[in-house]
């Protein structure tokens, strides 16, 4: 702590009003096979220091990995000098503290101990599993091992101190299935911060019928169909539809949720939950601003209950934060942590019997630049299979789906039971939509 | 950032248990960007990028290691630590590293640490002002200014020191645009390994400004896009990236190497049209995805990836090309210290062919004019890709017609590339970010107009 008061002395000195520092360092550690040897290995350590300060009421943004004894000059400095270029009217925040913050450890001391050899002997084993699996599977294209540990203080001139510390690891695999000419692949992650709980058997199968499925795939009739979301790609949809939730959209008036407060934005099927306070790896009980988070309700049986708010969003719709304030680029914005859609009763077949005839996508690709989240229209490639007959029948490669956000959501008829936390931070079920473009032959 | 004997002392360390090569990479990158909204700055950030990278190679294993603590003590450790990954004898001893010379094809006149607040801003807001004022529909305007300076030490066990300074400058500019609820958006991201002078001098950004409104006015009623097969005829610059998601990252050597890629076996081999050529130019003077040397350390080159149809060249990193028992071409690149580097590709393009826009429009009595690309994606493995159009027409009966928007191409590289039957003389570049294995870096896609005789449209307006 000691280290950080230089920063704080030369703030008031050259008249910085308020400082904030967020401190953040991490260290990883990662083995990746290929053809039955470690490939790659690899070490890191990082850390980064994130300042911002008030300057005659305007704030400004400076951030850095090399810390020596220039640093708390290089910084204020910049501070100084970015605060002095904003021109855009807006109340500058540096927060005091929340009355009441739920701390609660989720450092995994498990993960710490649990010996280095079998975490590698599975990496081998899963490598060897995958191949074993299925003649057809020509290549295990990726086999990794990731473990990572990080911890982050946020501290100001007010005398707001918090930290939090986690650690998580994760395996990934991939693989290429071929016949003749024909080439599909596949893969998964699987990630916790308990090494006691990771079914390797579960993750072979999965990615091995995952990329065997898809073999013989063909592109089906152009029309509208019936569809059965997969939970990822629920998860995807999802994440760019909440986006319009940010209030810092809402305010540049490009969100579609423009005048939705307590208005329908989806399907009374559909009730949507932010828990940054659920323990698990994307647990955290204050945002980047230091405003406590608390668990709460965003979408109601199809209706928006709240926007997500940082401490300047806020202030101007005269609300509480929500404790939304989330760092990217440097400067502080709007985003969301495990977000869980409520799981319904029915099982991945029963979604298929109730649609009859359809199409099941199960990925999508190209989101970046397929998918508009401020007119909320999208167009992307898919994979999936035909459902005939209550029934996932044969597998689609090369098809499009087109269609736009809103009314998607609207068009949820059904929501599944089959929720799964995915590395996304998103727990959600997979979902059928009344109609949905599909394009293929 | 790191004395040449320091670094001896690392690369000699890290080397004592049998690695058959190292290298230390140390970076120190200043960058700052500037954004803009309605002609009020939000907000300035800058940056200090820091810390070095240490590889290891041993036959085809390869350990690495970053931090930003680069204290003797900190790098000592890390070298031993690191050099834990092998258990064999020591097979080198570097005795000493010489400074490598290296030119500058990005020289540039004035430095933008050096350019006032006020001239950016007034820049800035130039740009902003031309895009609000082509038409009220246009609601909102941003402008981003972004740029940054990289010092590069690069040493290795080759004896090789290599130092380099990069630049680069990027403007962003978006108009959205806004009528009876729908809301359409164009951008326009000029970029170059240049200075001030880029922006005022060698890029028209006013005319460019008024173009991205206009197209965001455009697709305010531009009808969807229809779905199915059809001929698209692809415009040129940005209209690269087909070439770039469907060829150029299959011709890397990192996805050719584990044969990941559907055209590992077809060097020497007859890809596409004789009409075809492609290449992946590193020396471009003042390229976005120029360098003067690679991430290894290596001279940039100028590839010829297809001549006359043939698939002549990959691209190759030291440690791909081990596999491939073929030598590296100055095409390794990472975003910073914190990745391995491996085959990325720089400025890549297809080059001019025999016929002009014109020809190509009037030979083709139906399909679409994808004018205006987003970004895309590929798997190399399966070589299935997908792309966006953001500004599109029909062509119908050899003529451009009505305006379309929000249509997926997708296809498989290998398909799409032999389908490529016409190629316009018209070549220009554009300015992307290319993500992959080794991070998020610069790099320039471009073409000429082309034409593809089929390709699977998936537009929002569903089957014809």
């Amino acid at each position: 702590m000691a280290k950080f008061d230089r920063y704080f002395e030369l703030a008031k000195q050259k008249g910085v009003e308020v400082l904030e520092l967020y401190f953040s360092r991490g260290k990883s550690l990662s083995f990746k096979l290929y053809q039955s040897k470690i490939e790659g290995y690899k070490l890191a350590e990082d850390i980064s220091l994130m300042a911002r300060g008030i300057v005659n009421g305007k704030i400004g943004y400076a951030s850095t990995e090399k810390m020596d004894k220039l640093t708390p000059e290089f910084l204020i400095n910049e501070i100084i000098a970015n605060a002095g270029t904003v021109t855009k009217e807006e109340l500058a925040i540096i927060f005091k503290g929340s009355e009441k913050y739920k701390k609660k450890n989720i450092f995994s001391e498990a993960l710490v101990s649990f010996p280095i050899e079998t975490k590698k002997q599975r990496l081998f084993d899963l490598e060897s599993g995958l191949k074993a699996s299925d003649a057809r599977i020509a290549q295990v294209t990726a086999c990794q091992y990731m473990e990572r540990e990080s911890e982050a203080m946020l501290l100001n001139s007010h005398g707001l101190k918090l930290k939090r510390k986690s650690n998580y690891f994760y395996y990934y695999a991939g693989v290429l299935a071929m016949v003749g000419e024909e080439r599909k692949s596949a893969g998964d992650v699987v990630f916790s911060n308990d090494p006691n709980t990771f079914d390797l058997k579960k993750m072979v199968k999965k990615i091995a019928t995952k990329a065997l499925e898809q073999l013989g795939g063909t592109q089906c009739e152009s029309k509208s169909y019936k569809v059965v979301l997969d939970k990822e790609v629920v998860a995807d949809l999802l994440d760019s539809y909440l986006e319009n939730a940010s209030a810092e959209e809402v305010h540049k008036k490009s969100s579609l949720m423009i005048g939705k407060l307590l208005q329908p934005v989806a399907s009374k099927k559909i009730t949507v939950l932010e828990k940054p306070l659920s323990k698990n790896i994307f647990y955290t009980y204050f945002d980047d601003e230091g405003v406590a988070t608390s668990n709460k309700v965003v979408i109601k049986k199809g209706v928006l209950q709240t926007y997500f708010h940082n401490l300047n969003t806020a202030h101007k719709d005269n609300v509480p934060s929500t404790g939304n304030g989330y760092r990217g680029g440097g400067k502080v914005g709007v985003a969301f942590k495990n977000i869980t859609l409520k799981p319904g009763k029915k099982t991945l077949e029963q979604l298929f019997e109730k649609v009859g005839q359809g199409v099941y996508i199960t990925e999508l690709s190209g989101i970046h630049a397929g998918l508009n989240s401020q007119s909320g229209n999208f167009s992307l490639q898919a994979n999936g299979f035909l459902v005939e007959n209550g029934k996932k029948t044969k597998p689609l490669t090369l098809i499009t789906v087109a269609g736009n956000l809103v009314d998607l959501f609207m068009n949820v008829t059904e929501v599944g039971g089959d929720n799964e936390l995915l590395l996304s931070g998103f727990d959600v079920p997979s979902l059928i939509i009344k109609k949905l473009a599909v394009s293929g032959n | 950032m790191i004395s040449k004997k320091l670094a001896l002392e690392v690369l000699n360390l890290a080397t004592e248990t049998g690695a058959d090569f190292a290298e230390l990479y140390c970076e120190d990158t200043l960058s700052s960007s500037l954004s803009m909204e309605n002609q009020k700055i939000e907000e300035r950030v800058s940056n200090n990028g820091f810390g070095i990278g240490l590889r290891l190679m041993k036959g085809l294993q390869t350990a690495y290691a970053y931090t930003s603590d680069i204290s003797k003590k900190s790098l000592r450790q890390l070298a031993l630590d690191l050099s834990k990954a092998f258990d064999g004898k020591r097979q080198l001893t570097v005795t000493e590293l010489k400074k490598v010379k290296v030119g500058d094809i990005n020289p540039t006149k004035r430095p933008m640490e050096t350019v006032s607040f006020k001239e950016k801003y007034d820049l800035m807001k130039e740009v902003n002002d031309t895009m609000a004022a082509y038409d009220k529909r246009i609601v909102r305007t941003n402008v981003y200014l972004s740029d940054m300076k990289k010092e590069v030490y690069i040493f290795n066990t080759l004896g090789r020191f290599v130092q380099d300074t990069r630049r680069r400058t990027r403007l962003y500019m978006i108009a959205i645009a806004s009528e009876n609820g729908k809301i359409e958006t164009s951008g326009e991201g000029p970029g170059a390994s240049d200075g001030w002078e880029f922006l005022t001098e060698k890029v028209k950004l006013k005319a460019l400004a008024t173009e991205t409104a206009k197209s965001a006015i455009t697709l305010l009623g531009a009808a969807e896009c229809p779905s199915g097969k059809m001929p698209v005829v692809i415009g040129n610059g940005f209209g690269g990236v087909i070439f770039h998601e469907a060829c150029g990252h299959p011709f890397e050597a990192s996805a050719v190497s584990k044969k990941l890629s559907v055209f590992w076996d077809k060097l020497g081999k007859k890809v596409a049209n004789p009409i075809v050529n492609a290449w992946d130019d590193g020396t471009i003077e003042h390229g976005w995805g120029s360098n003067n040397v690679d991430d290894e350390g290596f001279p940039g080159e100028r590839t010829q990836l297809i001549k006359d149809g043939i698939l002549v060249n990959f691209m190759v990193d030291q440690f791909n090309g081990r596999r491939m028992n073929t030598p590296q071409n100055g095409h390794s690149r990472r975003q910073n210290y914190k990745f391995e580097p491996t085959s990325r590709m720089t400025n890549t393009y297809i080059d001019v062919g025999p016929h002009t826009v014109d020809q190509i429009i009037a030979a083709t009595p139906y399909g679409l004019y994808a004018k205006k690309m987003g970004g895309g994606s590929v798997d190399p493995s399966t070589g299935e890709f997908n792309f966006t159009v953001s500004e599109g027409y029909m062509i119908r009966d050899g003529k451009i017609a009505e305006p379309v928007k929000g249509a997926a191409l997708v296809g498989k590289g290998d398909e799409i590339l032999s389908r490529i039957d016409m190629v316009a003389n018209d070549l220009a570049r554009a300015q992307g970010m290319c993500g992959a294995a080794s991070g998020s870096i610069p790099t320039d896609v471009g073409q000429p107009t082309i034409r593809v005789t089929e390709i699977t449209v998936g537009g929002r307006q569903g089957g014809k």
